[in-house]
Formats: C-alpha cells, structure tokens, sequence
C-alpha cells in the first residue's frame, strides 16, 4: 500500500520521488509554433496612433451630440491604426500595431499611466485609487515590460512604450483631465453623503477598485450574429432603416444611435480594408509562391467581409475575430468571452466539411492560430488591476457542452476538435470551460479529461443546472424563460452570463445559435476584503496598518458570537452601499462620455430598440454585482473566534488583538519575501504567541466536512447572497453576489494583519470562494466537497473550487476514467465549478528558480491559465502552497 | 465474544478518492495492528494495535509542555543539549486514552496516531463518500491488518455489503484462520500478500513463519468465492531470486487461483519510523527499477500467473 497518514501532499497518492511531468503531449502544426515562438520573444507594447487620433477628432467636434462624438473618435481611431500582418497567418488583424500591442485610453483614466512624481499621480493616490497598485506584484518574465531600459519606458508595471511616443502619451493624457469617465465621476461620486468613507476604504485596500472606469465592459459574453448574418453593410442597412422610422419622432436618442453606429462601421470597415491592402502589398513583395498565395487570399477574404457575411468557416471565424477586436478596442476590456463560438461556427464548418471545402487538419490549423490570435490580446490598465486582479490575463473564456435551444445536449464535433487544439497548442486563450450537463455524451467528456489532465488548467468544469438555476432566479423579472436560460455562457473568468438564441439563416436552414444579450455581468461592487473587513470590526473601525478610521465605531462590545458577526455584517453592509453609490455615478459618467458603440450594435436587442447598452438596450440588464475575496480566510477566522473567545473562552478578545498586532510573533511577509504561510519565520518574541497561534491553527478549517465550521459558511452565503438583492444598480435593478478572488488574494492578502485563523500578516488569502485554504483541508475531496456544497451554489453568480492534483493519481486509461467520476460526482452534488492543476509542485518551485527554462509553462490560478512566468509572486507561492503545508 | 457487543475499532486514517486498491474510486480504512513487522513496511504506525503518540523531532521546540501534561510521566527528554530529543515509553502509551501530551504541544510536534471509531460512525463515513465514487468504488480495508480486528471487520464489511458496497480487505494473511472465516460471506475482493515462500527467509523478512499464511491461501480457494489477487512485494536481493518466483507461481496455481500484482517496495514511508520510535531496517536498499519490475512480471507469465506490475491490476 502506497498511502499514509502522516505525509500526504496530494489528494489519493503519495508523490515518487522523482518530480513528475504531466502525461499528454501534443504538438502544435508549425505554423502554429512559429506563431507562438514569435508570441514568447514579443513584449506587451502600446502605441499612441489610436488614442492621439481618437482625442484630437474629439477636440474638433467640441459641441456635437455626445454619442456621434463618440462614434467619430472610434471611427478616427480605427481608421488611422497602422496594419501589421504576420508571416504564416491565417488569422489578420489585432489591437494594435504591435503582436502584443495595446493602447491607453485616457477618455477612461489618465492618472494612473503618469510619471509617479506627476501631480495627476499623486492626486490620484491620495484619493485611495492606487493604492491598490503599490501592493501588486507583476510576473518578472515572459512578457511583461516591468523595467524601463534603452529607448523602451515602463509604463503601469508592464508595458513598453517607445520613447518617442513618450511626450505624445503624457499630452494626449493631460488633455483628458477634467473630462475623463475618472474624473468626471469623481467629481460628482463625492456627492454622496458618505464618500470619505468610500476614500478611506479605497486607501486600506478593503475594495480593491473602482468599477466605472477600470474595465467598464467586459465579463460577459460577445455576440457575433449580426455580422455572420448581415455583414457590415447589412447592419448599415439596418440602421439606415431603422434612421427613417425614428427620426423626428419621440425617443429621438435612437436616431443618434444608429447614427453613431453607421459611423462606427465606416471605421471599421476602412481598418479592414487597410488590412486588405497591407496583404495585397506583402503579396506584392512575396517571391515565395505558397505566402504569396496566402497573402492574396487573406486580401481577398478581408475585402470581402469588410462589407459582406461569411461565405464559409475561414470567413466566420476572420469576421469573429475581427469584431472581437473592434469590441476590445473601444473600452479597457477584459474577459470578453467568446462564449460557445464552437456552437456558433458549427453550421459554417458542417457545411465546409461536408462539401469538401476543408478537413479535419486544415480546421486543426485553423484553430491553433485562433488560439495565438487569442493569446495576443492585452489589456492596457493599471498595474493594480492588469496584475492584482488580472494576473495579465484578458479571460476570453470559450465555452463547450450545454444544452441547445431545444433542450438536447449540445456538443458537437467542431468542440472536439476545440478540445484537440487546446491539448496541441496550449496557450492561456482563449481558456476553455465545459458546461457539464448529464446529457453530454460520455465521449465529449472523456475528451474533456484528456484536455484537463493535459495540464494547462483548462477545461474548468461549471455546472448547467446551477447556472441555469441562478439565471432564471435572478433575470425572471426581464422575461427570461427555460429555454433562453439555455442559452448562457461564461463570461469573463467564472462569472455566468445570460445569452440569446439568434436565428442564422444559412441557404434558407435555421441554425439557434446562442450569444451574449446583457452587457458587462460583473461591474458594480469590486473585491470587497472579507478578513479585511472582519480585521476592523475587531478594532472597531480602525485599520491597524496604517492606523486610519475607516468606520464610525460599530458600539459592540463584542462580548458574544452574535454580536461579532452583528459587527461584521454591519461594517460589510456600510461598504457595500457606499461603494454601489459611488461606481454607479462613475458609471453614469461612463454611458455617458464614452457609451459602448461596437458592444452595444452586436447585443440583442441594441439594434432593435436604438439603445446602446448603457441606455439597457440589451435585452438582459441586472447584471451589477458585490464581488467578495477571501471568503475561507473570514470563515476560518470566525470559527477560529467563535472557538477560541467564545465557546472554549481560550483567550479573550484583547488577547488576539495583541497577537494580531504582534503577527503571533513572525517575522512579515514582505521582510521573509514570501507571501506563502508555509515560509513564514519566528521572531524572537514567538514563544509569547505560540500558544494562540497553534489553537487557531488547530480551530475548525472549512474544507474538512465539519459541521462547526461549515454552518458558519452557510451563514455567511445565504447572508450575503441575499443582502446583495437590497442594493440597487444604475439600471435600478437588484444587485447579485459574484465570489470569485481572481488574483486580489494576493494584494489583498499583503495589506491584511495576522487573521484569527492563524494565516500571518501580509500573506495570501485563500483563493476561489469554496476552496480550503492551503493545505487545510487535510481529510482528502470528498470531505471537501461536502464543505463547499454545504449551501446553494445557484444563490450566487458563481463559486470556485480550486484543486491541485499530483499527476501521478489520474494516470493513465483508468485514471482518466475515475478522474471524470470525481468531476461527475461534485457537480451532482450540486458544485458549480472546479478545476484543477494536474502538476508536481516540485516543478513549480523549479519554475520559479529557473523562470527562462519553464518560459511556456501554464498554470491555472483562479477561473484562467496563466505562463507562470508572468504571474506574481503573491499568486506563484500561493499555487504552489494550495495543497501542500506540511512544515507548517 | 458476541458481535453485538462489539461497537467499533481502531483505525489510523481513512483516505477517499483511492485509485489503486480495487474497482473504482475508493474509500480506504487504514485498521491498526499487524501481526506481521516488514522490514520495508510502509505504515509503521499502523503497526500497534492500539493508538500511540507521534512525535516529529523537526518541529520539536523543547518547551516540554507535553512532559509537564503526561499523567503517566511516560515522556523523557534525553540527548543532553547538544542533541535533545524526546522518548516515549510507548508500552505505557499503549495504555493512555486522554492524549494530555498532544494537546498541550504547541508546535505540531506532537499528533495521535489511532483512534477509535464505532461502527455507526465508520459507516457514516463510507455512506458520504459513497456519492462521490461513481460508478463502480467501494471501501478496502487495509492497515495494518483488518483481520486483526476480526469482529470489527466482520461488521463494517457486512454493513456495507448488505448495502450493495462493493468491499476488499488487503491481508497479509498471518491471521487464524477463524477470525478470517466470519468476514467471506461479506467480502467481493481479497488482495492476499505472499512475502517468499520459504518459511526461513519468510521469518527474516517478516520475523514471522508463512505456514499460516500458505495454509489460509489453501483455505481461501476452497471457502472464498469473491476474487482474490494476490499481491507480493519485492525486495531486491531478499525474494526476487529466480527460485522464489518459481514457487511463487507453483503455489499460486497449485491453489487454483492465477492472479499476482507484484508491487516494487519503496523508501516513502521511512520518515514515519522516526514518527513513531522505530527503526527502518532498509534505508540503503537500492530499489529496482522499471525494466527489472518488468523482466520479473515477464517471468510470472512464461510460468502461466497472471502478473500485473505497479498499479495496472486490471479491475
């Protein structure tokens, strides 16, 4: 027998000795691997051809009507953006004319990307929105751009920006201030009566950040049907006859709309057609004859659907990128998800295959230099969000399975070859997600085990039924029914998002294919610190680290259970209407500086009500949340409490204040330079603390199946689940609970004391919002699926069970079979998420010695992959640590 | 003495989501106490019968608060202070059920290896787990020896099986052959471990004779009608001789059975020696590799048994 008690660091199996590879191997076609080997040696670079062009038509038109002035920068913009193609693409287009460019958008925020003695900076960290920033860490590899050097400047922690653009940057920002979506916003949010609660919220770190103007769009599913099914000039004709129905008639905010969106495409089309001539160009130059061909092909193709719908799968899949890349060049977006764009295409490639137009390897191909294209977007935001929330990712989660409009499940051969690819060309983008439903059939899922235990993290596994559950609950009241529930998808990291069926009509055949129909499903309330806020009802409003009041007194004594938890729902309630106050102002500002053109024209139903998504065109509109992070870290503290203090009185109260100020007698995290609780080292005061540091390390551990500490979790869920319902949205819709840490663990972890629970000053929280923290769950899966499950799922956006698996237990034929069971078993139980890391820890720490050998490794941290080497160290060490504590 | 009585037993740990010891996803119930004392044995703390303390000298800081909480005084600091470390008088441990020392240890040096567990409360357990295994899954007892704790055993398998678990016992077969005999009818899966087949080397590998265990194979062809695999885990240089794979395979079919997992013993349960005072007699043992796994799997079939290396048992 190859178990034992005392040393197991991974679920079911003792590791060997020898550090473990992961099992399958596949390899890219080469022109997919050319592609990627040029996408390791590229830099996140940004330009300033799209922003310069965009601010000074928006000086020229000082005075216009604001959403055709809108309208005419985009249309400025994406006209004057430099084409640049590739060798061996088949896929053309991208943000920017860099492989991994992107743009500041100073419409949005100017402050944050200034020179740190810059008096704009400064303002802008003494209002507590940067603070975030300054606790961040950024991946030093791969990409990033974390140092300035030669002609090359670092800008927010991560891009390089070409010295002479330099002055080009700091004027067209400076032009910005006073009118950017910022600072129109937070000019008037200090309006609310409670708004210096809000700063001094914002300068603990208890809310990671402003919503408004960050990543105003994003986390919700694009919608690629009107240009599949129309072309550009259909949508033009769409909305020139929409125009006569609407003008001089009521509601005449519709007849700028279609104004501005016919404006819009003009930019559009004129940026692919300069795409289109770029070609013709390169096949000019071209003295080989197979890329001379396919440069003419690629001119052709462009020309094509810069006016008119696809005529086959390649055509689809150019037209779907394109947009994709329209939509991420009007706003900072990030996690817009292409949904099940293998559903989409479907009907193209069904017809293309069987008529002989193209085959299984070309369509392999094909999707390989999706994946790159894919892989290629950044998002230009501040370093506290690109790193601290996004860990560098953009989230265009793509999803496989469900069910179709009719009820029967709906896989398809086109998603078994999505999962083929996402094995051959691993790459973070798009991540995959398998919305698993009991209809599926037994061999899409075995070919979903094959993808998850390639290692890349993905698929992550997100159950139908809880989704369509918390969609019917939650959007009901906009008319939402069964069948359109079906119709979902994940939008962003994790966060579930409603859909549409929209009718492709190929050759005269009906085809449901679903899409996105709400604009972005998680604005509102950003990452609210749970142990952040449990931290200052503990100090009665006070954050300890910088010794700032943060709220009135709460007037507790804290003398029982009750009224802690009184306490702590009190200060959460505090933070939660304040900052719903507030972002709603900045996203008042948002709709209406810079209203969502290109988004807005491709969600149903925008284009039939005239109305861009900010005016609730789409055809769903509750889609304002209260993100929590932390979650396990609170719970395991109240137990730690209610244990400690109260039921056994241990200790009392003051007794942890001291210990918590005295982080149980440790040296910090940032002196010992890991954010990883296993490698925290005594002081020489310890021998004070160590008694209550051990009785809150042994106090109950959520994730272990016991019912003390998970009733407290129930508690907190069906509390906090449903206190989000009283919160109204700008849309004046109620507000839903969205528990998905992302990366804010790690930064907001750093700013954070010592925890009742035991986890010491400066290290990272738990992550997802039903994962044991590190090494706490020590009574193996099924106990912990049994704590996670403990309330439910469907109350609340989503919930994220995180697991690292030793390669080792899930070897082989019958590995992979009892792999799909374990999967299988949580989502009956009524999971709805998890995913894994199928990976030898030893590999990871290798990893992190040696970042240069390992430049193509991917890792899944929470609800995406990532290349190890571009995450930071807060979420490298805390990876490594998920399941392994054994020197604790 | 009469089942009813009987409520529950010991146990060191139970592990869901086990892959490798049956049909399925599993859950395993580690029992305490062996008869047996394998030199490359890999659960030395389930080798007591009763539940013991565990002591990690690594994390160990000397506050001695477990020396002042002992009732017994079984706890001694030696080594002087160059090298402190801390002895347990483990066969007054044996007889202590309040465990003072672990809970006053602030360090985490200090866990209880064991404990009780009655037989609702196992069962409960399995009933938990039992929605998670899927299709096929079951329990398999292990240890230790289950068949140490034959009414124990007797119990939980019943239970489960009346309640269509599918369930295997891993024995080592040194067991009489009555307190074996009450568990078949509850039984699907025997795996049965067959150490050497000469009783002098089978003692010095063991410090125990194989007769009962070769008598018990006997017994178990005729009286057992679940499948039985047997395991053998092989020692280089101490039962992989070519002599001993040969009598091996005559045993195995002269019973009428055909089923061997030969399993390569390995170092990873060797820290746990220290956990619990013991000694690891194998500490320079070269392990066999891969390819000799194979070579020997490869002569277990030209002799007609059908042997399965690591963990490829076919299930």
């Amino acid at each position: 027998m190859e178990n034992s008690a005392e040393s197991i660091n991974y679920y079911g199996h003792k590791p060997s000795e020898t550090v473990e590879d992961r099992e399958k191997k596949l390899t890219p076609s080469p022109r997919a691997n050319k592609a990627r080997e040029l996408y390791f040696g590229a830099k996140s670079s940004t330009s300033m051809e799209f922003p310069y062009w965009y601010t000074r038509r928006w000086d020229e038109l000082d005075g216009e009507i604001p959403v055709i002035r809108r309208a005419e920068s985009l249309k400025a913009g994406f006209e004057h953006l430099t084409p640049v193609i590739y060798p061996g693409e088949l896929l053309a287009m991208g943000k920017a004319s860099f492989l991994r460019g992107s743009y500041p958008m100073p419409w949005l925020s100017e402050a944050f990307f200034m020179a740190s003695e810059d008096k704009l900076y400064q303002e802008a960290l003494e209002s507590g929105k940067l603070t975030a920033d300054t606790f961040t860490t950024l991946g030093k590899g791969g990409g990033n751009v974390t140092n300035s050097s030669g002609k090359v400047i670092s800008i927010a922690g991560k891009f390089g920006v070409r010295v002479e653009e330099m002055p080009v940057m700091l004027e067209v920002a400076k032009k910005w201030k006073n009118r950017s979506v910022d600072d129109i916003g937070h000019k008037y949010e200090q309006m609310v009566p409670a708004y210096k609660e809000k700063e001094a919220i914002m300068r603990s770190v208890i809310c990671m950040f402003d919503s408004g103007y960050t990543l105003p769009q994003g986390r919700e599913v694009i919608n690629y049907y009107y240009p599949l099914q129309y072309g550009i000039d259909g949508i033009i004709r769409i909305c020139e006859e929409s125009m006569n129905e609407v003008a001089g008639f009521p509601e005449m905010d519709r007849l700028y709309f279609y104004k501005a969106v016919i404006t819009m495409l003009q930019g559009i089309k004129a940026w692919i057609r300069n795409y289109a001539e770029e070609a013709r160009l390169l096949a000019s130059l071209e003295k080989e004859e197979k890329q001379k061909a396919e440069y003419t092909e690629m001119a052709e193709r462009l020309d094509h659907i810069s006016s008119d719908p696809p005529r086959n799968f390649h055509d689809a899949l150019q037209m779907i990128w394109t947009f994709h890349v329209a939509v991420l060049n009007e706003d900072a977006i990030s996690g817009l998800s292409p949904g099940r764009l293998g559903q989409v295409l479907y009907p193209f490639w069904k017809r293309d295959i069987d008529g002989g137009l193209i085959d299984r390897g070309k369509t392999i191909e094909l999707l390989e230099c999706m994946r790159i294209k894919f892989t290629e977007i950044d998002c230009f935001a501040s370093m506290g969000v690109v790193g601290g929330v996004l860990s560098g990712n953009t989230f265009n989660n793509l999803c496989i399975g469900g069910l179709k409009k009719d009820g029967t499940q709906a896989a398809n051969e086109l998603e078994m070859l999505i999962l083929e690819t996402g094995i051959s060309c691993e790459t973070p983008q798009p991540t995959l997600s398998l919305l698993y439903d009991e209809k599926l059939p037994e061999e899409f899922l075995m070919k979903g085990i094959e993808c998850t235990k390639a290692g890349a993290g993905y698929p992550a596994w997100v159950s139908n039924t809880v989704a369509m559950e918390f969609l019917l609950n939650n959007y009901a009241h906009e008319g939402m029914q069964t069948e359109e529930a079906r119709a979902w998808s994940i939008g962003g990291c994790l966060e579930t998002s409603p859909g549409s069926w929209m009718p492709l009509n190929l050759d005269g055949e009906i085809h449901w294919i679903p899409g996105g129909s709400a604009p972005a499903t998680s604005v509102g309330v950003h990452f609210i610190s749970l142990p952040k806020i449990l931290e200052t009802v503990i100090f009665d409003g006070i954050d300890m680290r910088s010794g700032e009041r943060i709220f009135p007194s709460h007037g507790y004594k804290l003398e029982s259970y009750d009224e802690l938890w009184q306490g702590f729902k009190d200060y959460f309630s505090r933070a939660v209407h304040v900052l719903t106050l507030t972002n709603n102002i900045q996203h008042d500002a948002w709709r209406k500086i810079s209203p969502s053109l290109v988004n807005s024209m491709l969600k149903p139903d925008c284009l039939e009500k005239g109305r861009d998504l900010g005016q609730m065109g789409a055809r769903y509109n509750t889609t304002f949340n209260v993100e929590s992070c932390g979650n396990t870290t609170l719970i395991n503290s109240l137990a730690s409490l209610k244990k400690n203090v109260y039921d056994e009185k241990n200790f009392d109260l003051e007794t942890y204040r001291k210990a918590i100020l005295e982080n149980f007698g440790y040296h910090t995290a940032q002196e010992t330079g890991s954010y990883s609780l296993v490698d925290q080292k005594p002081n020489e005061h310890h021998s004070e603390y160590r008694k209550i540091h051990r009785r809150s390390l042994d106090a109950p551990k959520f994730g272990n199946d016991d019912p003390y500490v998970d009733a407290l979790f129930k508690q907190w869920e069906e509390w906090f689940c449903e206190m989000t319902h009283n919160y109204r949205s700008l849309y004046d819709q109620p507000l839903y609970a969205c528990q998905i840490s992302v990366s804010t663990h790690g930064p907001m972890g750093a700013v954070t004391l010592a925890s009742p629970d035991g986890r010491l000053s400066g290290t990272t929280f738990s992550d997802g919002s039903v994962s044991a923290y590190p090494g706490t769950d020590r009574q193996g899966p099924y106990a912990l699926f049994n704590s996670a499950t403990c309330w439910n799922h469907s109350q609340s956006q989503n919930s994220q069970l995180n697991m690292k698996i030793h390669p080792s237990v899930v070897k082989g034929r019958e590995g992979s079979r009892k792999f799909l069971e374990l999967i299988r078993a949580y989502m009956r139980k009524g999971g709805f998420h998890v995913q894994f890391n199928i990976v030898d820890s030893r590999m990871l720490k290798q990893a992190q010695s040696d970042p240069d050998k390992f430049r193509s490794l991917l890792v899944r941290v929470a609800g995406f992959t990532q290349y190890w080497v571009e995450l930071g160290k807060q979420i490298q060490d805390e990876v490594i640590a998920r399941t392994e504590y054994e020197e604790l | 003495m009469d089942q009813s009585t009987l409520t529950g037993g010991y146990i060191f740990d139970i592990q869901g989501f086990s892959v490798h010891d049956g049909p399925g996803c599993r859950t395993l119930i580690f029992l305490k106490g062996c008869p047996l004392r394998c030199l490359w044995c890999s659960n030395p703390e389930g080798i007591r019968p009763f539940p013991e303390p565990l002591y990690k000298e690594t994390k160990c800081l000397f506050d001695l608060y477990c020396l002042q909480a002992c009732p017994y005084k079984t706890i001694k600091l030696t080594g002087g202070k160059e090298t402190p470390r801390l002895e347990f008088d483990r066969d007054k441990c044996a007889h202590c059920n309040t465990y003072d020392c672990v809970k006053a240890c602030l360090t985490g040096a200090l866990g209880q290896g064991g404990y009780f567990i009655s037989l609702p409360e196992l069962y409960s357990r399995i009933e938990r787990d039992r929605q998670y295994w899927g299709v096929n899954g079951g329990i398999t007892l292990t240890g230790g020896e289950p068949f140490a704790q034959p009414e124990f055993t007797t119990g939980i398998l019943k239970m489960c099986y009346e309640a269509f678990i599918h369930t295997a016992v891993e024995t080592c077969g040194d067991i009489p052959w009555n307190h074996i005999e009450p568990s078949l009818p509850w039984l699907d899966w025997i795996f049965f471990d067959l150490k050497h087949m000469d009783e002098t080397a089978h003692k010095l590998l063991t410090s125990s004779s194989n007769r009962t265990i070769l008598e018990n194979a006997r017994r178990l062809a005729v009286s057992f009608k679940g499948r039985l695999v047997f395991r053998m885990p092989l020692v280089p240089g101490r039962n992989d001789s070519d002599e001993n794979i040969r009598a091996t395979a005559e045993f195995i079919l002269s019973c009428g059975f055909k089923e061997l997992n030969i399993l390569p013993v390995h170092h990873l349960g060797r820290e746990k020696y220290l956990l619990t005072g013991q000694t690891y007699m194998l500490q320079d043992l070269e392990m066999n590799a891969r390819e000799q796994l194979l070579a020997i799997k490869d002569r277990f079939i030209e002799l007609g048994v059908s042997c399965y290396p690591g963990s490829e048992t076919p299930f």
